[in-house]
Order: C-alpha cells, then structure tokens, then sequence
C-alpha cells in the first residue's frame, strides 16, 4: 500500500493475476459476441496452469456448475 | 480508427476499462500483443483501448490463445500493467480480459447506454482499491495434532476414531475459521466478496485453501491489514495463513451485467 510496494506483476503469479483477470466475473464482450463461455474460460484457464506446472497429470474438475460467487469451503 | 494502410487484417477494439474523461494517458506498445494503448472520449467517460488483431482476438483464436499459457501470461500481464499504470493516477473501472469492440462507434454506443451506471461507478472507485485475501489451512497437520492429543497409545481402533473426530474436528474449524475472517475483514472494508477458493492442485500448495476474497478498501487505509494481524494472531497456531495481495484495480466489485453483450 506504501510507495515501497513493488510493482504488481513483480509480487503477482500468474495464478493470482488470472484469478482476477479471468476470474468468474470473465465477460467475453464488447459488441462481439464471442460464445467461449464463462465456465469453459474458466477451465480453460486452469488447463493451461495446470500443464505449466508439470505437476499434475489429471485434475477433476467440476462439472460445468458451481461456478458462481458461493464459497466453496 | 486509422485507415487501412498499416495493414488490411481485420481488427477489433479492446477495451481495458473506463476512466473520468479529461484522464490523460499515452501508451506507446503498452498494450497487449505490444499495441498502442490511447482514450476515446464520450461524454463524461473515457475508455482505455487499443486496436487488436482479430487474428489475435478473434473467436477461434482466442479460444486457442487462451490455452496457451505464454500467450495468457502475456497478455494478462500486459492487462494488467495497463490498468496498474493507470490506477496509480486515477479512477478506473478495470475490464477483465479480451473484451472487444467491433468498431469505435459500437464501443461509442455502449458508452452512452451505460452513462448513468458509469459515473456512478466512478464515484463509487474514486479513491478506492481492491485487497486480496487468501486464507489456507494445514488441515493435515491439525488432524495430526488433534489426533495426536487423544492418543493413549497402542490402541489401533482408539487411534483411528481419534483420528476420525480430529478430522470432524477440523473440519468444523475450516468452516468456522473462513466465515470468521470474511466477517472481521468485510468489517474492516468498504465492500467484500467471497470468491471460490482454489483446488489446491491449482494453488500448488498442500494447505487448503479456506477463503478467496476480495475486499474494497479506501486507498493507504490500514484498517485491513489490522484485521488481518489480529486473526493471525487468533488463528495462526491452528495452522492458518493468510496472504495479501493488491493494491489492485477493483475488478471483482465492477457489476456483471456492465459489459454484457
């Protein structure tokens, strides 16, 4: 919050700044209706994060719901 | 915009997010896929836009980009550089990624339709920004701990339903604990939201993840990370972290139906 906060994309990993930036609220808009979904953004998003890391083979996600505002804990 | 002699390749306008008119801003290859980033004035309000490739931005395209995570990282950074720089100067109504305008008069229109919602919104930001919060939870270790407690021994069956009511335990505490901190740090914000949390394969983190919020505060306000000193403190030696990031542009507090087409 102080003026020694560095940059955002120095402290930020690619998870946090795509939570954000493709996070639920994603509207793929404007005047050009592109129908990628909401939910399929989503999943596409962790698809690509999950490949990067090489960790994980396989990840069940959801299916296709539960991808509203709720707290899933 | 310009004329076709740079090049005859179909292009959109891309839209970073909406700032007071009179904002200035030039952004010289600032912009995602190295673009120039300029304002397009109507109104009270001014838009944040470049002119991207539909190549780049198109559906099909889009839909493969997208999955390519060089490309994500890119063009989220560059998204979000954008709208970094121009938050460190002014009120902004950050966009999410890829939100498109065919042409200026379109984007023009959406302007004017949404005139009333925007300046209101405007004055809601000004001199606001987004926190986040992530809270997780070493639930293995505290299952281990509470089992480790009622343990008197030997006794196989004994360890296991100690185990079993460690577990029911903790569960409890994860609830508890994520309700708990979005109370004290929502009363320490302006606005808030929950998001979903993260699988912890996603996180890479073995703690699982309690709380993904979000919270509105008044810029240089410390009352946030005050509540979060006292819930560490309250929660910390159960095996709970809590991890702050921002100042952001207020993303998860801008309506949803804004921008929808």
């Amino acid at each position: 919050m102080s003026e020694s906060t560095p940059p955002l994309e120095q402290q930020v990993t690619l998870l946090e700044l795509v939570d954000r930036v493709l996070n639920k609220g994603v509207v793929l808009s404007g005047d050009i209706t592109l129908s990628v979904a909401d939910v399929d953004l989503v999943y596409l998003s962790l698809r690509v994060l999950l490949a990067s890391a090489g960790t994980i083979d396989r990840l069940a996600l959801p299916n296709g719901n539960g991808n509203g505002n709720g707290n899933g804990s | 915009m310009s004329d076709a002699a740079v090049s005859a390749a179909p292009t959109a306008l891309y839209v970073y997010g909406l700032v007071p008119a009179g904002t200035e801003l030039e952004l010289s290859g600032a912009g995602v896929d190295a673009t120039d980033v300029g304002l397009l004035t109507e109104g009270d309000v001014a838009a944040i836009v470049g002119v991207v490739p539909l190549g780049q931005f198109g559906e099909e395209p889009l839909r493969t980009n997208l999955e390519d995570r060089d490309w994500l990282e890119r063009t989220a950074r560059s998204h979000e550089a954008v709208l970094d720089r121009v938050l460190g100067t002014t009120t902004v109504i950050p966009f999410r990624i890829a939100t498109l305008y065919g042409d200026e008069e379109n984007l023009r229109g959406f302007m004017r339709a949404s005139g009333a919602l925007v300046t209101g919104l405007l004055a809601a930001f000004e001199g606001k920004v987004e926190l986040g919060v992530k809270v997780y939870f070493d639930r293995a270790s505290a299952v281990e701990r509470g089992a480790g407690e009622a343990e008197s021994g030997q006794d196989y069956l004994r360890r296991r339903q100690a185990e079993k009511t460690a577990s029911g335990e903790a569960d409890a505490f994860a609830v508890d604990c994520a309700r708990t901190s979005h109370e004290h740090l929502s009363a320490a914000s302006l606005d808030a939201r929950s998001n979903r949390p993260q699988a912890s394969e996603l996180s890479g983190r073995t703690e699982q993840m309690l709380l993904n919020g979000a919270y509105l505060v008044e810029r240089g306000d410390a009352r946030l990370e005050q509540a979060l000193r006292e819930l560490e403190a309250s929660f910390g030696e159960q095996g709970v972290t809590y991890e702050l990031t921002g100042p952001w542009p207020p993303y998860n507090f801008v309506p949803r139906n804004l921008v929808a087409a």
